[in-house]
């Protein structure tokens, strides 16, 4: 493929054939590393949202009224805003996760199970920063420039989560690189048993609770929630939105948390991209991950490698733990587990190894499992408490009947 | 334990070398047995530092079947004081205190456990993480009919008559190997890591529904769990009781529970023997052999006529059948059933067992069990007590002690991160990540010194949360990770079949390859 | 003689590469046949095709008088056809008796009840496979080898132990892929007796892929030459030495084969 491209190049290139404008803007830095992949990710929601929309329409044509006064299309078009926003950003939180299972698997073919731990560090660490910093004294947190606390929190939370992850896998995966495939996973699990307890001990010993409530009621900016009203007058296109709600207008609140999350999880994936895409290191990675033997011919050091694997995973994990934990405002030690195995499902769903795959299958998780939430209130035999089950069972499916995933390859088993 | 090292290089072998003459081993036993016990039968259970004397001495005398195993004797004499150790030994030291009773009765149960596991894991190198559920399968399955909560299985307070226990063991049995073949049927297929992973999300789901049948039908009472299971009888052991308070002249307070303990410990060891007997069976049968050789390379069994999916099943269902006879066991025991105890954690310290012990060998699968048992409920839960009856006296850890204590610590650390280093850049090597451990030490000994300074420390500002006890994470976690670096085959690792795992995933993939091409 | 294995218009591709083109054969019963052709030709993918472990696109089937297609590869092992791998595919951590017990596994009885509580025969059952499995062992030439492990024994051991096991499931017919590769001219020698052995003395039906042509030439009954997928030749040693297709697929790329041979040989 790449020498196919190549050698295309070259012979447009040879033949004299005039770059136009918007080729020339095609293979700009700008839009091969910003406007497509946002392209990409804005339409990938919006067809996901379609999707579930139509789908849980289709649900309120069968149960008009699950509970007595309930009617399900005037709620569901009631919530819609909501559950698209909320679906987006905790689905943006799954991405930044999966893409470090994904990372991982695709250099060591590995499953980090401790990857979720990473996640449940960083968001400790976030709110161990933003508690030390409000501690120095009333008032500091409102003091300090929101973004920049958003910026000190999340690179506070990837250097220490990256970092950690680097030395688990000095430490617990590479004495056993070659070993059976069931050995590093074992290790792995142990990893996340142990991390899950030095935490839960860290906090035992510094503050002696393990419910850590992030400080963001102390900052006027996080409690912001900007609203968009839509009426028939600045709207009026969305008039059928309007009756299927039976309302007169329809409050957009966002969550500033909400906000965050998805600014922060778009600007960091866009410089991962262009880090794996279009850097000498990230060549390496993929090298690497290629054929790690054939790699190390050709001068690249493989271990080196896959610690950058490791810390650019782990940092990805950290950031998601520091901005989950601002969302959601407690963590505990034992927070890792359900977004790390949703994330590990997203990770498969896209196809493990595949960095996109792991993104829009992230996303599509965090959607369907905030619509599964939102309307499943309405239907107290299930309830959301099978929100878990859901995700187990999708995992379980795709890996039955799809391993590969939705965008990996299909491989021939040879023999 | 070091009896059986045969190497006649090795010095304390050598000193030892005398036990090697079956009497001098016999007596040298026999007097160990009697001096164990006798240690703990006679420890205060007044004295402030019972709970660590306690932790210290019931090891050394749970672990001594193992401590004969290894000895020079003959396989009969070496079953009949394992028998005496278990059947009359064990119950006199529950009579003296009863929480040693219930330990055994725990270690017999994970032990049981992990030899079901190991069938699985050991035997056809199929990781389950979700094994715990066939033992919840068991549980449910007499709790649902017995408890008198009003569940859809318990209509106007009718149950299950309570001595309907013994046949309830075989539909355990029945059961849970339905649900193991149920469960297998789909996921089989899969590779390795994937199956862990898939098992693990159907145990976390059967806990999950079990958590949450509450409503709107009641079939376990969800999150609440069933209580008030039936026991079968254990009248006719009374007398039997209050004979030992006479002779032994130490008062009993309550008969009835103790009766109870010593029936389940009785029905517990009976269980191991037969788990012990079909697991032997089937390792040494065309199935025990189309297991290995599935672990070994699935390809060439299935070309060898092995089917794969009937072997595979048949694995997952007889490992599935022990852990729902212990389950019924374990639910009468409990007289109360949640699904609390059948989470992910539990499924992960039966695998820890197995690893600890040695894939794949029945010795050091039993080893495995009653070391990580002691070690999570007794070693951690006696810690706690410790700490506690020393926070109750005031006691406080001199200064001096952390300083020492952090300096020894932080030495040793140093010195190997030093000679981890020398040998490093005498390689030329990687030296750079040595650094980290070195760094870390000192920072640790600065941390102790500085915070505690020489001043002492309060055992009554031990932080609540750091209990010992609700650390059975760290301990599954430390065990799981330093066995798969230095020991993969485990404590006591089966001589012939070393650590195989699926056989080399590696091996197979380059066969592929090479395969293909012609 | 009748023919014990029938193949009409096998076809197999892989994506867009076809492996297997509509091959078709005959092997006759009692008969030592072998399958030639260049590296890459599709011998290997020819063998996984018959047992099971590939599934044909397109073509039947038929050994001793019933169809294959469909079948697992336990199955086919179990209707009586066995194979040998061309990269050995022992079970390394096992010994090599124990190696050869799993061989018999379809022609045992394997029931839990029976295993579990060991009655009506077990120990019986148990006894014949050793002895069975030890008189294998003694006829490919390993007696006295049966409790080393498998990985530790030498490479035409090896080789020798996996024939065992294929035997052990008493075979109407057994593909033996490549099972002189990697051996000296006296060893080959000696594995050319053991098939002739396994066809004289068990009555097992022989069918090899083999790249020497000492081996092929001198023992097979019937040779059928395959070239990118199809089958160009088949007949007897002297009229596939005359056939110009055959030695033109072969001359045709001369360096590379003699590459390889060589490469064999040492």
């Amino acid at each position: 493929m790449a020498t196919d491209t190549t050698s295309t190049s070259l012979e447009s290139a040879a033949q004299g054939v005039s770059v136009t404008g918007w080729e020339a803007f095609k293979n700009s830095w700008f839009y091969k590393f910003t406007l497509f992949p946002l392209g990409q990710i804005f339409g990938f929601i919006l067809g996901v949202s379609v999707i579930l929309t139509v789908l849980a329409l289709l649900l309120a044509v069968v149960f008009p009224e699950p509970r007595e006064n309930i009617n399900l299309t005037q709620q569901i078009a009631r919530q819609l805003p909501d559950m698209i926003i909320g679906g987006v950003s905790i689905g943006f939180v799954y991405a930044m996760i999966a893409l470090g299972y994904t990372l991982v698997y695709g250099v060591l073919k590995f499953i980090n199970f401790a990857h979720s731990e990473f996640f449940m560090v960083g968001s400790v660490v976030g709110f161990e920063v933003m508690q030390r910093i409000g501690a120095a004294g009333e008032g500091v947190l409102e003091a300090w420039n929101p973004i920049l606390l958003i910026v000190a929190l999340v690179l506070s939370g990837m250097v220490i989560s990256g970092t950690l992850a680097v030395i688990v896998e000095r430490v617990a995966y590479r004495p056993l690189r070659g070993a059976p495939r069931l050995v590093p996973l074992i290790s792995a699990i142990g990893v996340s048993f142990l991390l899950i307890d030095v935490v839960r001990g860290f906090a035992a010993i510094t503050r002696n609770d393990f419910n850590l409530t992030y400080p963001v009621s102390q900052v006027s900016f996080f409690q912001q929630r900007p609203e968009i009203t839509l009426t028939p007058e600045n709207a009026p296109l969305l008039q059928f939105w309007f009756t299927a709600a039976n309302r007169d207008e329809i409050d957009i609140g966002l969550r500033m948390t909400s906000l965050i999350i998805i600014v922060a999880a778009i600007l960091m994936l866009l410089i991962l991209n262009w880090f794996v895409n279009g850097t000498k290191q990230g060549r390496g990675i993929r090298a690497v991950s290629q054929d790690m033997a054939t790699a190390g011919l050709m001068g690249i050091n493989a271990n080196l490698m896959i610690s950058l694997t490791f810390f650019l995973g782990g940092a990805f994990g950290g950031a998601a733990g520091v901005l989950y934990g601002l969302n959601v405002g407690t963590v505990t030690p034992f927070v890792g587990f359900i977004p790390g195995l949703t994330a590990f499902t997203a990770a498969v769903l896209g196809g493990i190894g595949n960095m996109t795959g792991a993104l829009l299958g992230g996303l599509a998780l965090g959607l369907i499992e905030t619509f599964l939430n939102g309307i499943l209130v309405y239907f107290p035999a299930f309830g959301q408490r099978y929100t878990p089950v859901f995700t187990f069972s999708v995992l379980i499916l795709v890996l039955l009947f799809r391993p590969s995933g939705l965008l990996g390859a299909k491989v021939d088993e040879k023999v | 334990m070091t009896a059986r090292t045969s190497s006649t290089s090795n010095p304390l072998a050598q000193m030892l070398g005398f036990l090697k003459q079956p009497m001098v081993a016999l007596v040298a036993i026999i007097a160990y047995l009697l001096l164990s016990l006798g240690l703990l039968i006679g420890l205060d259970r007044g004295s402030t530092v019972f709970p660590l004397l306690s932790m210290i001495f019931f090891p050394p005398f749970v672990l001594a079947p193992f401590l004969i195993l290894a000895s020079p004797l003959d396989g009969k004499i070496k079953l009949a004081l394992i028998a005496i150790q278990l059947i009359i030994l064990l119950p006199l030291l529950g009579i003296f205190d009863s929480t040693y009773l219930e330990l055994a009765i725990q270690i017999c149960i994970f032990a049981g456990l992990a030899l079901g596991l190991n069938i699985v894991v050991g035997f056809a190198g199929l990781l389950d993480l979700g094994y715990i559920a066939f033992f919840a399968v068991g549980a449910y399955t007499w709790a649902m009919f017995t408890s008198p909560i009003d569940t859809i299985f318990t209509i106007n307070n009718w149950t299950v008559s309570a001595n309907a226990f013994y046949g309830f063991v075989f539909l355990g049995v029945f059961f849970a190997g339905v649900a193991g073949i149920l469960l297998g049927l789909p996921v089989l297929r899969l590779r390795g890591d994937y199956l862990a992973i898939v098992t693990l999300g159907f145990g976390e789901i059967i806990r999950i529904v079990a958590n949450n049948l509450g409503s709107p039908v009641n079939i376990t009472n969800g999150s609440q769990g069933l209580d008030t299971v039936s026991r079968p009888s254990a009248d006719f052991l009374h007398p039997f009781v209050i004979g030992m308070e006479q002779i032994t002249g130490r008062p009993i307070a309550n008969v009835e529970p103790l009766a109870y303990q010593i029936l389940f410990y009785f029905i517990a060891i009976l269980m191991i023997v037969v788990i012990i007997v079909v697991a032997r069976n089937l390792e040494n049968s065309p199935i025990g052999r189309a297991w290995t050789a599935i672990r070994e390379d699935e390809t060439a069994a299935i070309a060898m006529g092995v089917p794969l999916t009937r072997m595979k099943l048949m694995a997952f269902a007889s490992g599935a059948a022990f852990a729902g006879a212990l389950g019924v066991l374990y639910g009468a025991k409990q007289t109360f059933v949640s699904p609390e105890s059948f989470s992910l954690i539990q499924s992960i310290s039966i695998l820890a067992m197995v690893i600890v012990g040695g894939l794949g060998g029945i010795r050091g699968v039993l080893l495995g069990a009653v070391v990580v048992t002691l070690l999570n409920l007794q070693v951690l839960k006696n810690l706690s007590l410790q700490i506690n009856a020393w926070k109750n006296v005031d006691a406080v850890i001199p200064g001096w002690f952390i300083i020492a204590a952090a300096v020894v610590v932080g030495g040793l650390l140093l010195y190997w991160a030093y000679r981890q280093l020398r040998a490093a850049l005498k390689r030329r090597e990687g030296w750079f990540s040595y650094l980290v451990p070195a760094v870390a030490a000192l920072l640790g000994v600065y941390i102790a010194i500085s915070s505690f300074g020489a001043q002492d420390f309060p055992i009554a500002n031990w932080p609540s949360q750091l209990e010992p006890a609700r650390y059975e994470r760290l301990v599954f976690g430390v065990l799981l990770v330093i066995m798969m670096i230095f020991r993969p085959s485990g404590l006591l690792p089966e001589p012939r079949r070393k650590m195989e795992l699926a056989a080399s995933k590696r091996e197979q993939e380059q066969n592929k390859a090479a395969g293909a091409g012609d | 003689m009748a023919n014990l294995l029938e193949v009409n218009d096998l076809l197999k591709t892989f994506g867009g590469l076809t492996a297997v083109k509509n091959v078709s054969l005959v092997v006759p019963q009692g008969s030592i046949s072998a399958i030639i052709g260049p590296n890459g030709a599709g011998k290997t993918t020819f063998f996984n095709l018959l047992t099971g472990i590939y599934k044909p696109d397109n073509g039947s089937v038929n050994f001793a008088g019933r169809s294959l297609l469909g079948l697992r590869p336990d199955q086919v092992c179990k209707a009586g056809m066995s194979r040998t791998f061309q990269n050995i595919r022992l079970f390394p951590g096992m010994s090599a008796l124990e190696n050869v017990m799993v061989g018999m596994h379809p022609r045992l009885n394997i029931n839990m009840v029976f295993t579990i509580l060991r009655v009506g025969g077990f120990a019986k059952q148990e006894v014949h496979v050793r002895e069975k499995a030890s008189d294998l062992l003694r006829f490919v030439g390993l007696g006295g080898k049966g409790d080393e492990v498998a990985r530790n024994l030498p490479y035409g051991d090896q080789r020798r132990l996996e024939i065992a096991r294929a035997l052990a499931s008493d075979p109407k017919l057994i593909l033996l892929d490549e099972p002189t590769a990697g051996m000296n001219p006296q060893e080959s020698e000696a594995a050319m007796g053991l098939f002739r052995r396994i066809r004289d003395e068990k009555g097992v039906t022989v069918v090899l892929i083999e790249h020497d042509m000492k081996v092929v030439m001198g023992i097979s009954e019937y040779i059928s030459v395959l070239d990118y997928g199809e089958k160009i030749a088949a007949g007897s040693p002297a009229e596939i030495r005359a056939n110009p297709r055959v030695v033109e697929a072969y001359l045709g790329r001369r360096a590379t084969e003699e590459a390889n041979k060589n490469a064999t040989r040492a």
